[in-house]
């Protein structure tokens, strides 16, 4: 088993014509990732890598029955692309494009809510279940399959963790970029608790950064979980009132700062880890073995 | 992006909120006209990107047209929390009989709008919510929702607001509501809205924060002069340079170049490298996908600040490419040439076309790679951090 995309997911592209919708179709199709068609309003008959082109999400389904998708699309055009994914049906939209406007976002989640379907990102590098789906932009190399889940707000910590955990045998379930933007399509506790019910995955590793609210909100559902939870903290010697980096990373009053993200998350009875490579000393710690290769 | 006070006015007197009319002006000869103009007093307020402006020293009352040029001149030649003092906002006194606070801003927990109003205004709002939560009043709407008019008139009533002024209240709550909605804001506050002598309500202050990544839908704002803008105090030298390519950028005070790939590894790196006991020189976030040519001018930063000992570089190819980092650093290798030396890793997507391309420029050149050492997947990213650490150790 897997955490939201899987062998079984049918998988649309939303923006499958513009070059990097085609790009990246082509990169998650040559992983075995099932894409059964894309949308392009205007370019509905149009193959992309053989996948059928429609102009809307509603045909898309009826003709593919695509249930995941995929958007590569300009920020501006997001929340017309995932608000009509999410009235066509689609139980999950990956939302890549960075600078979502915030009201926008809100507006999706608020749909997305109603319609119970999942929205993840903006700015997120995608979801991969090793060997079994690629959705969206993450480096295949870094990936093995394995036991242990992972979450993170930034592409590069994924995969610095993925290379980690691949490299030190553990391998990943799935791994979940939750985004960069200020506001996100679903918070750390929505897709912990994924994990939780998962029943190949053993351990999560949950990486956030200094600034938002995300991480100390995951506090009541990481007390709830049996599983074990790692996390990691970007930003403990960021200097105060400097911004670095991502657009969520700016401290907000009292929450959103590294401290207090690790001192609320380890309340909760997470474990920190201060580098990657403590990450199997502490799976080692809590009884979880490497899987067999 | 926050916007000056004197520009958050003009939009909350689009929506009709009484505000107090002041004078911008940019030199002490300036502010004296202005508070002889109005009668020979005024309050002289800095116009900088900054909360908490009034502790800092940058609002001060004037009694006479004299004082006011003299006042001015001290602070334009001030900097207020780190921002030079370009503009002064010359206001009229107020006669004051109360003071509250009114504001709207986004709960990204709940992922709702948030209404605030207290019966107390002038204070920072955070710290006194904490001490005093009965006196500060939330109301939330979704993202969607409009605000009626009796709506507005219940949280003034929640207020406890005066009834005889209650409907003049609910027209600035509804106004800055929908200041708030109509531009994409973040805040919208007004802090302190000030009741007069005279029964006035006028909001003295005003302080907008608009959604940067939702500027394109408003292209009456550029019209208005509101551009998005640089939202730190001064910058170094480096930090202006890194700014006009376009480049995240911090200047920091340690003696290790960071070089590192996207913005999360970033900051995760800059920790690494004080966890094993050295200390950045910067931040520095290449963005998604940067060309060779941005890379290289990365490298030029680093290498010409002499602060930097030794350089930390690290590519985990995602969307952007090892090839195209390759390329970057080769470019900067022959055209700038290398002062410092250097340790780096690059692995991920196109890793092995960045090899090669390593690999033949070094045997055309082994001179310029004579201070890089080059590993790849094999070697964790700790062991880089902790090389970084140890060159520049050894440089000192």
């Amino acid at each position: 088993m897997a955490i939201l995309v899987d062998k079984e997911s049918r998988i649309l592209v939303q923006g499958m014509t513009g070059t990097a919708g085609q790009f990246h179709t082509r990169r998650m199709l040559a992983y075995g990732t099932s894409i059964v068609a894309g949308t392009s309003p205007g370019k509905g008959g149009e193959v992309v890598e053989d996948i059928p082109v429609f102009d809307t999400v509603d045909f898309a389904i009826e003709e593919t029955g695509a249930d995941t998708s995929v958007i590569f699309l300009p920020a501006r055009f997001v929340k017309e692309a995932a608000i009509e994914a999410i009235y066509a049906g689609i139980k999950l939209v990956v939302v890549i494009p960075e600078h979502i406007p915030i009201f926008d976002m809100m507006e999706i989640r608020k749909v997305a809510r109603e319609y119970r379907s999942t929205v993840i990102g903006g700015n997120t590098p995608g979801i991969i279940s090793p060997g079994q789906a690629n959705l969206g932009i993450m480096p295949e190399l870094a990936f093995k399959r394995g036991k242990v889940g992972t979450v993170s707000r930034s592409g590069s910590i994924t995969y610095y963790v993925a290379d980690t955990l691949t490299r030190t045998g553990y391998g990943e379930t799935t791994c979940v970029g939750m985004g960069g933007d200020p506001v996100l399509g679903s918070t750390f506790d929505d897709i912990l608790w994924e994990f939780e019910k998962d029943d190949e995955t053993e351990a999560i590793v949950m990486c956030g950064e200094i600034g938002g609210v995300y991480e100390e909100l995951a506090k009541d559902t990481i007390q709830r979980m049996k599983k074990p939870v790692i996390f990691m903290i970007g930003g403990l010697y960021a200097p105060p009132g400097k911004r670095m980096g991502h657009a969520g990373a700016i401290v907000e009053g009292s929450m959103g700062t590294a401290k207090s993200k690790v001192k609320v998350l380890e309340s909760a009875g997470a474990h920190h880890a201060k580098t990657f490579l403590d990450i199997p000393k502490i799976l080692k710690e809590q009884g979880i073995e490497p899987a067999e290769s | 992006m926050r916007l000056f006070e004197y520009e958050a006015k003009q939009l909350f007197k689009k929506f009709n909120i009484p505000v107090s009319e002041g004078v911008l002006c940019t030199t002490p000869a300036e502010v004296r006209n202005a508070v002889t103009d109005l009668g020979g007093s005024g309050m002289l307020k800095v116009q900088v990107l900054s909360g908490g402006r009034g502790k800092a020293g940058g609002i001060k009352k004037a009694e006479s047209p004299e004082d006011a040029g003299q006042i001015a001149e001290e602070l334009f030649d001030s900097t207020i929390k780190g921002y030079p003092v370009e503009r002064i906002l010359v206001d009229p006194l107020l006669e004051v009989r109360r003071e509250y606070y009114l504001g709207v801003t986004i709960d990204r927990a709940r992922y709702k709008v948030v209404v605030i109003g207290s019966p107390t205004g002038g204070v920072d709002i955070e710290e006194f919510a904490k001490k005093n939560p009965r006196k500060v009043f939330r109301q939330a709407f979704d993202i969607d929702e409009l605000m009626y008019s009796f709506q507005a008139f219940d949280i003034g009533l929640q207020m406890k607001f005066r009834k005889d002024k209650l409907k003049l209240l609910s027209s600035i709550i509804l106004g800055l509501y929908n200041t708030f909605k109509k531009y994409d804001c973040k805040l919208a506050e007004i802090n302190p809205l000030i009741e007069t002598e005279t029964g006035d309500l006028v909001a003295a202050d005003a302080r907008i924060s608009i959604d940067d990544d939702a500027l394109f839908r408003h292209p009456e704002l550029a019209e208005m002069g509101i551009e998005k803008r640089h939202e730190e105090g001064e910058m170094t030298p480096r930090e202006q340079q890194a700014r006009d390519d376009s480049i995240p950028y911090l200047d920091l005070e340690g003696n290790i170049g960071m070089f590192p790939g996207g913005a999360g590894f970033g900051i995760m790196g800059n920790d690494f490298v004080n966890y094993y006991g050295g200390e950045p020189a910067n931040f520095m976030d290449s963005g998604g996908g940067p060309s060779p040519e941005r890379l290289a001018k990365m490298l030029v930063l680093l290498d010409d600040n002499p602060q930097v000992k030794a350089i930390f570089g690290a590519r985990f190819g995602g969307i952007s490419r090892c090839d195209d980092f390759a390329k970057g650093v080769i470019m900067f290798l022959k055209d700038h040439g290398l002062s410092k030396p250097m340790v780096m890793r690059m692995t991920g997507n196109q890793w092995e076309e960045g090899v090669r391309m390593f690999e033949s420029a070094r045997k055309e050149n082994p001179d310029l790679f004579k201070k890089v050492e080059f590993h790849g997947i094999e070697t964790p990213i700790e062991e880089i951090a902790k090389r970084a650490v140890q060159l520049a150790k050894e440089a000192k």
